[in-house]
């Protein structure tokens, strides 16, 4: 008797049960979880709905796209993207591995008789592109070429670049050195001005200008440097993108923002980034 | 950069050094033998200090603003998930000892069971050591190759599915200690025993296997993982509420002890007598008051159709800022005004400052957190760093957000007396602390099953709940591959 008792509490016949019930106990959860997660509501939920009990549990387990619940309903109107630059790890490969010196014969050839051999324009609507950033200029070229944008001079220039040299041309123009900033139009920029570039205006959803198109801000790839940038090309832009002509812009950000701005606003804008802020 | 710098400090770099000291502790005093791997210890130490060092320097030079949840395709500097690492290897050396100095303690006493403060410290080890698999693999495989600039694209839905297997377990991990006080410190500090050690055992094992499989519960309102996913884990989430309730009606019990041994009468006169005075009963009685409307205010959280509600707001912060900043880092500091004076040798000369600290933390919390959760209902979404109050809408907020304010600036009074109390602690008299630290339990164990004396049952059971809750969520991300988002790096390449 004393000996069968001993028996009893040695650690590995107490541990038994322990061992069982909680095993069960856990599995027990775990199996009722799944069997009404994946199986019972998703297939009650998708016959109310009309969906056949396969594809319920398939969505239910997120093997299928949608909800178990309700039927995917099918796009209707057919959607176009504003511009078809989708910036995939073969596109930055390609920008990564462009030749400056290959654009320097295309720029030579094509483009130096309004942006200029070292990417200052030579007359006010066109814009300069010495130092601009790569990405920025490529995607530009390259809406250019798919009709995302349109220009009576820049749609048949670009159409008649491949997707290299499109490349090659960004990359010399991006390695072009800035000029120096003009100090009197930096001095004269009213506060408001720069209130809009560092803070934007909470009031009309306007985020700081800053907060893109600072270098290293971390905004999307494409967004230009507008330092140094001509002031007439710019307050064209901003005027173009409010009245919703110039739409290549992805969720629409310029535009919204562009139309909230006044014309005095837009100028102002445009002469302190002539002025080499960034 | 300030809230980035506020979440690293408080989420990783307080609680783990704090865990860290308080089970080197626990495993030298509970176990009442040294330390196995002192030197290692120190190594992890200084490991950790240096990682710190290497997380603050890139947040204060603005190359690091990605919360302390650094979701991507934004990345900061590399040598930011770096440090974060050289911490998470220094604690996992942590884990490492605690698990060492236990299993050389059960072959020093066969068949006895492990004391309750080192059973739970070893439990939070293990949890640890599952839990920090998630952010590891999310660090050294998809992270810091994108911050290193040698991918350009990451798959932030797998990221995310990674982070949130790291992001529920490690909450437990940071209040696990706050338990293992309320367990074993806290019957004592009042003057009575424990209930049940036995309870004590099961909450720790069910904070262990039901603390992970549960994360995404953190990803309810995301598209990458199917309904039925995220019901199983939210079933599993309901079961974390049972080891708190277990730790309620346990303490409340231990607590109800102590008063009717103290003169207590009737159905409530156990609770006025009470020892108060006492800063680690005062701090239980406060850390209940809290874990009380942090705990419901979860439960709204866990629910699919209520989350979708409060998701993304600022109930979802004023709820971990009850639960953590309030109720664990009240015990917190109950913890570090007990074993202070024993590392020290020195008694607070008044104790009174000390239960002022308390109740201004309380007060700080509550009155931070409130305005907090109704904001919350009213849509005040979080992670913004101001809003534009001349919206008629978002005007109406700005009272509540002064009085949350307010409550922040009581918060930082609170602290800086906590720092002071310690000093003066410096000053007090010298002498030896006799009384002993670790409640007795009314009936204490003598022999328990292995099951509750070691965690080999529950490391398989934590298997199967991870391969069933996490198995094809992060599978489908190696069948059927998304595409990747475009990396964003703030350090200047």
């Amino acid at each position: 008797m004393t000996e069968e008792s001993s028996r009893q509490s040695e650690p590995h016949v107490l541990d038994q049960p322990w061992r069982i019930w909680a095993s069960v106990a856990v599995i027990s959860i775990l199996a009722a979880g799944v069997l009404l997660g994946v199986i019972i509501i998703p297939v009650v939920q998708g016959s109310g709905a009309g969906i056949d009990a396969y594809t319920a549990i398939c969505r239910a387990l997120g093997i299928l796209p949608g909800s178990p619940a309700r039927q995917q309903t099918p796009d209707r109107a057919p959607s176009a993207p504003v511009s078809q630059v989708v910036w995939t790890a073969d596109v930055l490969q390609i920008l990564a591995n462009a030749k400056p010196e290959r654009g320097r014969e295309k720029v030579l050839e094509v483009c130096a008789t309004c942006h200029g051999e070292q990417g200052v324009s030579l007359a006010p609507e066109y814009p300069h592109l010495a130092g601009q950033s790569g990405a920025a200029i490529y995607k530009q070229l390259h809406d250019y070429r798919t009709g995302s944008r349109t220009n009576e001079l820049m749609t048949g220039l670009a159409k008649a670049l491949d997707e290299a040299a499109l490349a090659d041309v960004a990359a010399y123009y991006a390695a072009q050195p800035k000029r120096n900033p003009n100090p009197v139009t930096l001095a004269t920029s009213p506060p408001s001005i720069v209130q809009l570039v560092e803070v934007g205006d909470p009031n009309r959803n306007i985020p700081p200008c800053a907060s893109c198109h600072r270098p290293g801000s971390g905004g999307p790839v494409e967004t230009p440097i507008l330092s140094e940038q001509g002031d007439d090309y710019l307050v064209a832009q901003l005027t173009s993108y409010a009245a919703g002509k110039r739409r290549n812009d992805v969720y629409g950000r310029m535009r919204s923002i562009a139309a909230q701005l006044t014309e005095a606003e837009m100028k102002g804008l445009a002469s302190y980034y002539r002025a080499g802020f960034r | 950069m300030s809230v980035t710098a506020h979440g690293v400090a408080m989420a990783y770099v307080l609680t783990t050094f704090f865990i860290l000291g308080f089970g080197y502790f626990v495993a030298v005093t509970a176990l009442n033998r040294p330390l196995p791997g002192l030197l290692w210890a120190w190594c992890a130490f200084w490991m950790a200090i240096i990682g710190v060092l290497m997380v603050v320097l890139p947040i204060g030079m603005g190359q690091a603003t990605v919360l302390f949840t650094f979701y991507p395709p934004l990345t900061a500097s590399p040598w930011f998930y770096i440090g974060l690492v050289l911490i998470v290897v220094a604690s996992w050396i942590w884990c490492a000892i605690m698990i060492l100095a236990m299993w050389q303690w059960k072959r020093e006493n066969p068949g006895k069971p492990v004391p309750l403060a080192m059973f739970g410290t070893v439990a939070n080890a293990v949890m640890w050591l599952w839990t920090t698999v998630g952010v590891a693999v999310e660090l050294i495989f998809q992270v810091i190759p994108a911050a290193l600039g040698l991918v350009q694209t990451v798959d932030v839905g797998l990221a995310r599915t990674l982070f949130s297997w790291t992001l529920h377990a490690i909450v437990y991990f940071w209040l696990i200690p706050a338990y293992i006080a309320f367990y074993t410190m806290v019957p004592r500090a009042a003057g009575g025993r424990l209930y049940s050690d036995t309870m004590g055992r099961v909450t720790f094992i069910l904070f262990l296997i039901y603390s992970l499989p549960v994360g995404m519960h953190h990803l309810m309102m995301d598209p990458e993982h199917g309904n039925g996913t995220k019901f199983i884990q939210v079933l599993l989430t309901v079961f974390v509420s049972v080891p708190t309730l277990l730790t309620i009606f346990t303490i409340t019990a231990s607590l109800e002890i102590a008063g009717r041994l103290r003169g207590g009468r009737g159905v409530f006169g156990w609770i006025s007598a009470l020892p108060w005075e006492r800063p680690a009963v005062l701090a239980t009685g406060l850390a209940f008051v809290m874990l009380g409307f942090g705990g419901f205010g979860g439960l709204i959280n866990m629910g699919y159709g209520m989350n979708a509600m409060i998701h993304n707001t600022s109930w979802v912060t004023a709820h971990f800022h009850l639960i953590f900043g309030g109720s664990v880092v009240i015990m917190y500091f109950a913890i570090a005004y007990e074993v202070w004076p024993r590392l020290t040798g020195r008694e607070h000369p008044s104790i009174r400052l000390l239960r002022v600290q308390l109740w201004l933390w309380f007060a700080g919390m509550m009155i931070m957190t409130l305005p907090w959760h109704w904001l919350g209902l009213q849509g005040q979404w979080r992670r913004v760093a101001n809003f534009n109050y001349a919206d008629p809408i978002i005007a109406g907020w700005g009272p509540l957000v002064i009085v949350s304010f307010a409550g922040g600036l009581v918060l930082l009074l609170s602290a800086l007396l906590f720092l002071r109390n310690l000093f003066v602690l410096h000053r007090g008299t010298a002498a030896a602390i006799a009384r002993p630290l670790y409640a007795l339990a009314v009936h204490p164990p003598h022999r328990v099953p292995a099951a509750l004396n070691g965690f080999g049952l529950w490391n398989v059971l934590v298997l199967v709940l991870m391969l069933f809750a996490y198995g094809y969520p992060i599978a489908q991300f190696i069948i059927m591959p998304s595409p990747g988002a475009i990396v964003h790096r703030m350090s200047a390449q």
